[in-house]
């Protein structure tokens, strides 16, 4: 239990290429650490805009809604991984589903663990300090980045190139299921709309 | 006794709803919607801060209507010269607003002379008026009762080209009889004649602002599509004061800059303050139609404070020194207090004066008891008496709760006073990081300095704690062990 919640995860950030390794071929990942890590940025996200000192937070606190919240994060997450996944099946990618939602789940673990303790210290830093502040945050941002890009080249078993590669393509994936998503949305409303009207028709002649 | 409790409660909520009732809610005298912008950069309802008095045309002086005003100015004994540039006239009139008297001309080698469209005035110290008068090319300067004291005619200089036209629109004068002026089709800056009226150079220039897109499409022209193109020069000032240091505070009106009211100081340079949360360019939100702000006139009120006059939506802006928007009054319309064609703002005494070229008249502007109040403490605070302007900030805070310069003023005299914890709470209210940053740096080291000692007491407790669990933890294991291996 503590080896696989705890143990592994920590071990997986400090030597992720070993620990991606074992994570695909020892089938040391869980899933339910993936969705926990999800879950725990959501909340750091949520906690640094709420709590972060007054001279780093510049969030009006009007616009502050855990939804969107949830949803700027959650959505890219599995838009992510759906992306990626069509992306590797016609690339010769050899991760699962589940393997790319765990790489791309525990590669959010330094960004809980940075951003933990950085919301309570921000709260006693003065103007000159704030630097700290914001070079720990990119640095927990650089160490997802590198985490995930690992992750990936290691779920895959690819090269560094084809690893950039896809991940880029990827993005542009994900741009386009966006796009195909408000298409659809767009036209459904607009169906429904016409039937409504034909309803509303049917209403007033009667 | 319940009885009673219950009948006394019904009759505090009746007369409560009577109370509420008895003060409409919308009693703003003011034809126009007062606002101030928010650290958000919104715009938020405001109390009026200055209120039309009265309008003061030229019927109402007896003589004939005003036609095309250009200017208006307040000599520093506190009479008031119009310059009623469709009838080529100065009108003078005392503090009360009655007229002293009209000067229509003056005298010159023996011929009489008359203003050809004067563009703006000045009046010194000594009562000499200086005139802009733009269709004659000249700068004429009077005494008190008319008399011609001198003329400044096309300066002669080697930077000056021979086609140049010299066609005065705006002046204003230092204490030393410096003319600065405000030139048609004078790009290089103010233009600045000594007193005896010879050309000295040109202060303060406004700088091009460069577009990037436009810079490539340049390149990529031939030399006959770059002949047609427009030309990039610097814009034109539109106005200028002058405050009691000798420095020129100046107006342009291009609407791309974010820095169109310019502090120069002698030697050309800019050293308006900007600390504000956003630039010092009148409306900061606009929808798109009416645009940006074109300021057309400032005024230095003293104490660190200007006005500025803004002919897009006919407002006033007024800003204290370090650049922060105090309040702004005024609007479109044709009612007392809004303006037509504003063309410029005096103030004389505690009132402001626009004047009102559409509508042919002086509009008197009353400070309310918010403008009052801010003004008092702005004051107080330039000169350094932040704890006098405290009581007056808490009492613009009742009259707005949402005035941050208030918040961030308290703040501060609190800073001095060395209450750190109180101020934090203030600053934050007026999103003034960097007061809050020196507030916090100060009652960071009184916390650590008052619970050093607690702090290094508990922090060798919990070390020590832990050396013994891990001790006793250690030990156990040995003995379990030991047990195991049967020596016990």
């Amino acid at each position: 239990m503590k080896q696989d919640f705890i143990k592994f995860p920590l071990h997986l950030i400090f030597h992720p290429i070993d620990a991606f390794w074992d994570l695909k071929s020892d089938n040391r990942g869980r899933l339910l650490v993936a969705y926990a890590t999800l879950a725990l940025t959501i909340v750091m996200m949520i906690l640094q805009k709420q709590y972060a000192g007054f001279l780093v937070n510049y969030i009006d606190p009007r616009t502050i809604n855990s939804i969107i919240e949830i949803a700027t994060v959650a959505v890219p997450f599995f838009l992510w991984c759906t992306a990626n996944w069509a992306v590797t099946t016609l690339m010769e990618g050899e991760g699962k589903f589940r393997e790319i939602v765990l790489a791309t789940g525990y590669s959010l673990i330094p960004i809980i663990l940075i951003y933990a303790p950085m919301i309570v210290i921000s709260r006693f830093m003065v103007q000159e300090e704030t630097a700290f502040y914001y070079l720990f945050n990119s640095i927990a941002f650089f160490w997802f980045v590198l985490l995930l890009f690992i992750g990936m080249m290691t779920v895959h078993q690819y090269t560094v190139i084809r690893t950039i590669i896809t991940m880029v393509l990827t993005l542009i994936v994900m741009g386009i299921i966006v796009f195909l998503g408000a298409l659809v949305f767009s036209m459904l409303q607009q169906l429904y709309e016409f039937g409504y009207n034909i309803y509303r028709e049917l209403i007033f002649r009667t | 006794m319940a009885r009673t409790v219950k009948r006394w409660l019904v009759l505090l909520a009746a007369v409560s709803l009577l109370l509420v009732n008895a003060v409409p809610a919308a009693a703003s005298p003011a034809p126009y919607e007062s606002y101030n912008y928010n650290y958000w950069k919104e715009a938020v309802p405001s109390p009026d801060a200055y209120l039309p008095e009265r309008t003061i045309s030229g019927r109402d002086l007896g003589i004939s209507e005003f036609k095309d005003p250009g200017d208006v100015n307040v000599s520093p004994s506190g009479s008031i010269y119009i310059l009623d540039s469709g009838n080529g006239r100065i009108v003078v009139l005392d503090p009360g607003f009655k007229l002293l008297r009209v000067i229509d001309g003056f005298m010159m080698e023996g011929i009489k002379e008359t203003f050809n469209l004067p563009g703006g005035l000045f009046v010194d110290e000594e009562e000499r008026i200086y005139v802009a008068d733009t269709g004659n090319s000249r700068v004429v300067v009077l005494d008190g009762e008319g008399t011609l004291i001198q003329t400044i005619t096309k300066p002669e200089s080697d930077i000056l080209s021979t086609q140049f036209q010299f066609q005065p629109l705006k002046l204003t004068v230092d204490h030393v009889g410096r003319v600065y002026v405000v030139a048609q089709g004078v790009y290089e800056g103010i233009m600045q004649f000594d007193e005896s009226g010879k050309f000295i150079g040109y202060v303060g220039t406004n700088k091009v602002e460069r577009d990037y897109g436009e810079y490539i499409w340049r390149m990529l022209s031939t030399k006959a599509q770059r002949a047609q193109m427009v030309l990039f020069v610097p814009t034109e000032f539109s106005n200028a004061d002058i405050d009691h240091k000798g420095f020129v505070y100046a107006t342009n009106i291009d609407p791309g800059s974010n820095e169109p009211i310019k502090r120069l100081n002698p030697s050309g340079e800019d050293v308006l303050k900007r600390f504000g949360y956003y630039d010092v360019k009148g409306d900061i939100r606009f929808r798109n139609n009416p645009g940006p702000s074109k300021l057309i006139d400032v005024k230095v009120l003293g104490n660190g404070m200007y006005s500025v006059l803004d002919a897009t939506q006919n407002r006033v802006f007024t800003y204290d020194d370090e650049g922060h928007l105090l309040y702004i009054y005024g609007g479109k319309g044709n009612q007392v207090g809004t303006l037509k064609t504003p063309v410029a703002i005096e103030q004389s005494g505690e009132h402001h004066l626009v004047l009102d070229r559409g509508k042919n008249n002086l509009v008197v502007y009353e400070p309310t008891r918010f403008g009052a109040r801010v003004n008092e403490a702005v004051a107080l605070h330039y000169r350094g008496e932040d704890t006098e302007a405290v009581n007056i900030w808490r009492e613009v805070l009742k009259l707005n709760a949402n005035y941050d310069i208030a918040y961030i003023g308290i703040g501060k005299s609190l800073l001095m006073e060395k209450k750190n914890e109180e101020a934090l709470g203030y600053f934050e209210l007026g999103m003034d990081r960097k007061s809050y940053s020196v507030a916090f740096k100060r009652h960071r080291r009184e916390m650590m300095k008052e619970h050093f000692g607690t702090f290094l007491t508990a922090a060798i407790a919990l070390i020590v704690i832990l050396i013994l669990t891990r001790v006793a933890v250690k030990w156990r294991r040995r003995r379990q062990v030991d047990r195991e291996a049967g020596f016990h």
